[in-house]
């Protein structure tokens, strides 16, 4: 069972990723931290007994969660707004909803920075942000569990709901992607 | 994936990873907020005492890991309920057995031959005198 002590590193060890994966994924930073919150306090009211070394995987099931029910509840909030605003707009199906589709970078959140500055590295780090935001949503999920998060194939397939399979081709997509769009930019790492 | 794959992949981690120290201050004081209050929420560890009522009644493997005395004190009276319900349903066949035994010996033992119970006719003659003989037991 993990201590208060050993939950407290795994947060602050883990706190930041979580922060701009959910940000990568929302595109929102006042959102992206309410749903880190959200996980955070969803692993220690339910899973605070368990194990240290089952924290990892049960934290990056409940942040993947978190972030699809608020894109329920942004869904069901946007629907309602259209119908108030008459508009009229239909609504379309939860099958053929793209996260990707519906949002658009809020102007001045970290996501959406432009790299104002003139440090190369600086720019070549908002690039990178870039690109990865770019990815579909489920490659971007698989690439950033497996290369990221440092988590296996298995733990990464568990977590995100589908085969082993699966992931390795999300995460053989998502790097083609990257390496194709960062040497379209001229950028070498 | 191929190696420089998997070396862009980790170049990549690499530039990430220093994004996560550029983060603005506001951003890490709420996510240290964050994580104490989740702290305070803890779901707390389950006390002992309720483990050991969840026990079973009869729990197979806690009984085989005991002393062998020990286990066939415990599996006796198991052993014991078997025998005994073994031991009525063998009497209650017996007794069973017997009664027919009784019965078909003293119909076979009978000067009225077996053939006069499948007669319908004999059934009547039967019916008919026992009617004939309650009528004057009434009369009188």
């Amino acid at each position: 069972m993990a201590t208060d002590k050993e939950l407290n590193d795994f947060l602050e060890s883990v706190e930041r990723r979580a922060f701009k994966q959910a940000a990568y994924a929302v595109r929102k930073d006042e959102a992206a931290l309410d749903i880190v919150q959200d996980a955070m306090i969803k692993l220690a009211e339910k899973y605070g007994d368990k194990p240290a070394a089952e924290l990892p995987m049960l934290f990056q099931r409940i942040l993947q969660t978190t972030i699809l029910d608020y894109f329920r509840r942004e869904k069901v909030r946007n629907t309602w707004i259209s119908l108030f605003g008459g508009l009229g707009r239909r609504e379309d199906d939860d099958e053929d909803f793209d996260i990707l589709n519906s949002y658009e970078a809020e102007e001045g959140s970290a996501a959406a920075e432009s790299s104002a500055d003139q440090v190369e590295r600086a720019q070549t780090l908002s690039l990178i942000d870039d690109e990865i935001q770019k990815l579909p949503a489920r490659q971007r999920e698989a690439f950033l569990m497996r290369y990221w998060q440092d988590m296996d194939v298995a733990e990464t397939a568990e977590a995100m709901g589908c085969s082993e399979g699966s992931v390795k081709t999300h995460c053989s997509r998502a790097t083609h992607a990257l390496a194709k769009a960062l040497e379209a930019k001229g950028i070498k790492l | 994936m191929n190696t420089d794959d998997i070396n862009l992949a980790y170049k990549i981690r690499h530039a990430l990873n220093d994004t996560l120290d550029e983060l603005p201050a506001s951003t890490t004081e709420r996510l240290a907020a964050a994580r104490a209050l989740a702290l305070s929420r803890k779901k707390a560890h389950a006390p002992v005492q309720q483990q050991q009522q969840r026990r079973p009644l009869f729990d197979l493997a806690s009984v085989l890991s005991m002393p062998w005395v020990a286990r066939a004190a415990a599996v006796a009276p198991l052993v014991a309920m078997v025998a005994g319900l073994v031991g009525v349903y063998q009497a209650q066949q017996e007794q069973h057995s017997a009664d027919l035994a009784d019965l078909d010996a003293a119909m076979l033992s009978d000067d009225l031959p077996l053939t006069a119970y499948t007669d319908h006719g004999f059934n009547a003659y039967l019916v008919q005198q026992q009617q004939s003989l309650q009528q004057p037991q009434r009369a009188q």
